[in-house]
């Protein structure tokens, strides 16, 4: 066995220490623990593990095999998204202990916080006292026991799974309802509480999802979709408007679809490049003579992201597309050197095989999210927002919760599944750097972590980012695309990408930030000479997802979250999805990616640059009041930009 | 977006290690906001009334100004020292306190006003304000204390926390939150004749309880009504002469933890800042419920 003092040394040693110890197979004793956080973090080893004394914020998180036993208390999150494994804590657990639980056993002898065991999908959570409110909020699956009293609204929205209470229940939350049990569940139960030693010799009463409130009833009529342009037709009443109207007399709710905002916003497009046009013949070499190969990613000594060129590829999540289209986008992505994103929803081997670099995603639900893909990824990322629904969680049609889908989810399968809109354990900035330190214990510092976050108060959120030590940003505007929201979001929340990248940039200038933090810029970027205008204007990349799944073979119906996507893009149906010929589609995607490279390239020299971060906003000017009103850039509404045309004259 | 700390030493002989508990205390929750530290001490042996003021540009003009304005009022200048970003200033003074408060509040950026409070805040980690202004070595009763990750508001000595309750001497608060119906309470404070320094939130909660005390409510009583009239959530201590509070939100999603012995309570946003109390000791704590309030006094 080997102990280890805390008062000695610190968490990040400590815990590099155990998982030194635990490679041997080695038991751990911590000692002077002094409610410490993170401890234990990322453990993946069978050994046991005493914590002598009371732990901090999610002890044993991101772990699987290890048996922990904390003598005292511990803080918010013991257990999170634990693999498998047990934890039994002596004292109190603080707010959601258990929180995304993934398997395993958390026996907690006091009482349990509010929201425990809140986006658990398996495993058991048992309280031997009372729990606070909100036990089980949006709980996915597994099973927590209570032999206490329960606080109020218990079981509130969640999906599946059950709550057994042997005390007083206080209320039952919305959408939950008590229900039977059997012989067989209670003697499995005490069972379970045998196995820890707890005595128990009262009745539970059993709480499960009532299933009235998780389901979308009538169905939106699926009509043939009219071009998002039509929007902005001239006229007031125009057929897209009534379609709307005739859609809702139907269903009588908001609607849903995909894609991007159908609203004309200041845009790119008004932003032209200050360019010699005769320049841009002289340029068409640029390919070789320009140094458009760039790291993001070592602000705090992680190993960096490597790209080719300043491009990702938007995050995208596996359950609004299909698996054949996120292997073709990372199979693209290696070919084009740059970097695949997984969405949220889980990493596919299939993918993490085919990209050669994977940011890998975490939302609220933290669906898939555990820590053998943490370690397999070369990113990771916190999901806050993103711009085609700012502060809304996500939707996905129980037609698409496909058995494949739910497994990698680790949620059953057939769902109407909707993810949280905000993360269990980040209500504000103080409790994010908390989180962004556990990812980077569980990971041994070694991989960057970025934020995605949604047009919103991005002066503010911005600055939030920077401090709590972000390596980049993934921002993204309200013209970002989306695999399912509801359209007044979709259209109406949010500021452009424009005014997004200049508040960012604003922001981080106000508390002298430097360039420190790099800002990856989406939401609408469609070419290369739009990658070349944000650039000058101060991002050190972009990102896109809608162009990049246009180049790969959907043709923009934007009915993603219908599931019957006829070229099989956003679909898990197989049918479908057979039409979907990934290594077609991924060479065509790849191609796409090289006319970016090459507009880049060759806009970049045509400017008079050798290097793309030379780009800078002299390059630019405004072509609407609106555009220069947003930007600050001199408004020349004469200036012709001619830019894109000649380019493709060259081309 | 913050830590927050307090301790209350229910027999004040223990309360000669005040400065250096709530420095271990800060220091233990510092990963929740570096950007600033503050302190709300309540000690013995002031001579007459001391105020502190932040005096950041031109310092002579505002200890100048401070002097002109303090005889203006009737108050006799009994020592000053200048200290860290700050100006220390002790008096004679026996009128009313608000009207003094707002016209000291023109003349400089005036921090505190208190028979037995002096509040000591200021951009840096409680190591730093330690170091500047030997916080830990100061002995007393009782005191609260902050670090902040500023969000909206700016970061300078004045946004920092605890933030005095203007008006009123010897009561201060410091806050983890966001209070969302800000404008609106701001706005009706403002009408009944209090001012704002900051738009910091947090300051609102000062002002607030301020207002129900000058109307002879009881501070129990203050922070019940705290809980339905602040929208949000937020956990924050409030100190007076006599003692330390609490009040909690009912979404209960700012923490708060809390133990209580023969000698003394300690209150802190995490557990960790408890333990720097004792270290090598697993605490017996609890977590006050969600929309409760408490206070302790002598
Ligand atoms: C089908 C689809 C699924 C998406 N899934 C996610 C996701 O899981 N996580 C995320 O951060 N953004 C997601 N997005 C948003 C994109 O990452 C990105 O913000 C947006 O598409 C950028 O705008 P663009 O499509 O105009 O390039 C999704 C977008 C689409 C079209």
């Amino acid at each position: 066995m080997v102990t280890l003092d805390l008062a000695q040394i610190s968490v990040r040693d400590a815990n590099e220490a155990m998982r030194a110890a635990a490679a041997r197979g080695e038991n751990i004793e911590l000692l002077n623990p002094d409610a410490r956080h993170h401890l234990g973090v990322g453990l993946v080893a069978p050994v046991k593990v005493t914590i002598r004394g009371s732990a901090g914020y999610f002890c044993a998180g991101l772990s699987h095999g290890a048996r922990f036993e904390i003598e005292s208390n511990v803080g918010w999150g013991v257990g999170d998204s634990l693999y498998d494994g047990s934890i039994v804590v002596g004292g109190n657990a603080s707010a959601i202990a258990g929180v995304a639980l993934r398997g395993g056993e958390i026996v907690v002898k006091g009482n349990i916080g509010s929201r425990a065991g809140q986006v658990m999908k398996a495993g058991t959570l048992l309280c031997c006292g009372n729990a606070s409110f909100l036990a089980g909020y949006m709980m996915y699956g597994g099973r927590i026991v209570i032999l206490g009293d329960s606080g109020e609204r218990v079981g509130e929205d969640m999906s599946a799974g059950a709550i057994y209470v042997g005390g007083k229940v206080q209320s039952l939350g919305s959408d939950a309802r008590l229900a039977e049990m059997t012989p067989e569940e209670d003697a499995d139960i005490h069972a379970f509480l045998r196995k820890y030693g707890v005595a128990f010799d009262g009745v539970f009463q059993k709480i499960v999802n009532a299933g009235n409130k998780l389901r979308y009833g009538v169905n939106e009529p699926v009509s043939r979709p009219l071009p998002y342009t039509v929007a902005e037709g001239g006229t007031y009443w125009n057929a897209k408007v009534a379609e709307d109207i005739h859609a809702k007399a139907l269903i009588g709710r908001y609607r849903l679809r995909g894609y991007g905002a159908a609203k004309a916003v200041p845009h790119f497009n008004d932003i032209a490049l200050r360019l010699d046009p005769a320049r841009i013949r002289a340029a068409s070499d640029a390919l070789a003579s320009v140094n458009l190969k760039t790291k993001i990613g070592d602000r705090n000594g992680a190993k960096p992201l490597e790209l080719s060129m300043p491009v990702l590829i938007a995050p995208m999540s596996y359950g609004a597309l299909s698996k054949s289209t996120k292997i073709a986008l990372a199979r693209a992505s290696k070919l084009a050197g740059i970097v695949e994103n997984t969405g949220e929803g889980g990493m596919l081997p299939e993918q993490r095989a085919e990209a050669g670099q994977l940011i890998y995603q975490c939302l609220s639900g933290r669906l898939g999210w555990n820590i053998h893909d943490m370690l397999r990824a070369d990113a990771l990322e916190i999901y806050i927002s993103q711009g085609a629904k700012p502060g809304l969680g996500g939707q996905l049609m129980a037609k698409k919760v496909t058995a494949q889908l739910a497994a990698v989810r680790g949620i059953p399968e057939g769902i109407d599944l909707r993810s949280p809109s905000r993360h269990p354990d980040i209500m504000g900035a103080d409790d994010l750097v908390i989180k962004v330190e556990e990812f980077r214990e569980a990971t041994a510092y070694s991989k960057p972590i970025s934020i995605k976050m949604g047009a919103g108060r991005v002066r503010d959120d911005i600055k939030i980012a920077y401090k709590d030590g972000f390596d980049f940003v993934q921002l993204d505007g309200l013209q970002g695309s989306t695999g399912a929201a509801s359209t007044e979001v979709l259209e109406n929340v949010g500021i452009p990408t424009l005014a997004a990248l200049q508040e960012a940039l604003d922001g981080l200038r106000e508390i002298d930030a430097g360039t420190d933090m790099p800002i990856v810029l989406m939401g609408g970027i469609k070419d290369g000479v739009d990658a070349v205008k944000a650039l000058a204007l101060g991002a050190s990349a972009v990102a896109m997802g809608t162009a990049a799944l246009i180049a790969g073979g959907c043709i923009s119906c934007m009915q993603c979250h219908v599931g019957n996507c006829v070229v099989g893009i956003a679909t898990q149906d197989p049918e479908h999805e057979a039409r979907y010929e990934i290594e077609l589609q991924a060479k065509a995607i790849a191609r796409f990616l090289e006319s970016v490279r090459w507009q880049i390239a060759t806009l970049t020299k045509a400017l008079g640059h050798s290097d793309f971060r030379q780009l800078s906003r002299a390059d630019l000017v405004a072509l609407t009041p609106e555009a220069a009103a947003i930007t600050g850039l001199p408004y020349e509404p004469d200036y012709h930009p001619e830019a894109e045309e000649l380019l493709t004259e060259v081309a | 977006m913050c830590g927050i700390a307090g301790i209350f030493f229910k027999k004040s002989e223990t309360g000669g290690a005040l400065g250096r508990s709530l420095v271990n205390m800060l220091d233990g929750c510092q990963h929740r906001g570096l950007d600033s530290t503050g302190f709300a001490l309540y000690e013995n042996g002031f001579k007459g009334l001391r105020l502190r003021f932040i005096i950041d540009e031109d310092a002579e003009a505002a200890v100048a100004r401070i002097k002109t304005v303090l005889a203006e009022q009737g108050a006799k200048l009994l020592s000053e020292k200048r200290e860290g970003a700050s100006l220390v200033v002790e008096v004679e003074y026996d009128g009313e306190i608000r009207p003094f408060a707002y016209a000291m509040e023109h003349a400089a950026k005036l921090v505190s006003i208190g028979s037995s409070l002096d509040i000591i805040k200021d951009v840096g980690t409680a190591r730093d304000l330690d170091r500047i202004y030997g916080v830990g070595a100061i002995s007393g009763s009782h005191g609260v204390g902050h670090v902040r990750l500023a969000t909206e508001s700016e970061v300078k000595p004045e946004a920092a926390h605890p933030f005095w309750a203007t008006g009123f001497s010897d009561v201060a608060i410091v806050h983890n939150g966001q209070i969302t119906n800000y404008w609106k309470m701001r706005r009706r404070l403002e009408a009944r004749g209090f001012e704002f320094r900051t738009d910091n939130d947090s300051e609102l909660i000062a002002v607030y309880l301020a207002d129900k005390l000058a109307q002879g409510e009881t501070l129990e009583l203050a922070l019940e009504q705290s809980v339905d009239d602040l929208d949000g959530v937020f956990s924050f201590l409030v100190s007076t002469k006599e003692g330390i509070g609490f009040a909690k939100d009912r979404l209960a999603a700012k923490p708060m933890v809390m133990f209580e012995d023969d000698d003394l309570v300690a209150i802190a946003s995490e557990e960790v800042s408890l333990n720097r109390l004792f270290p090598g000791q697993p605490l017996t704590t609890a977590e006050p419920a969600p929309g409760t309030f408490r206070t302790w006094s002598r």
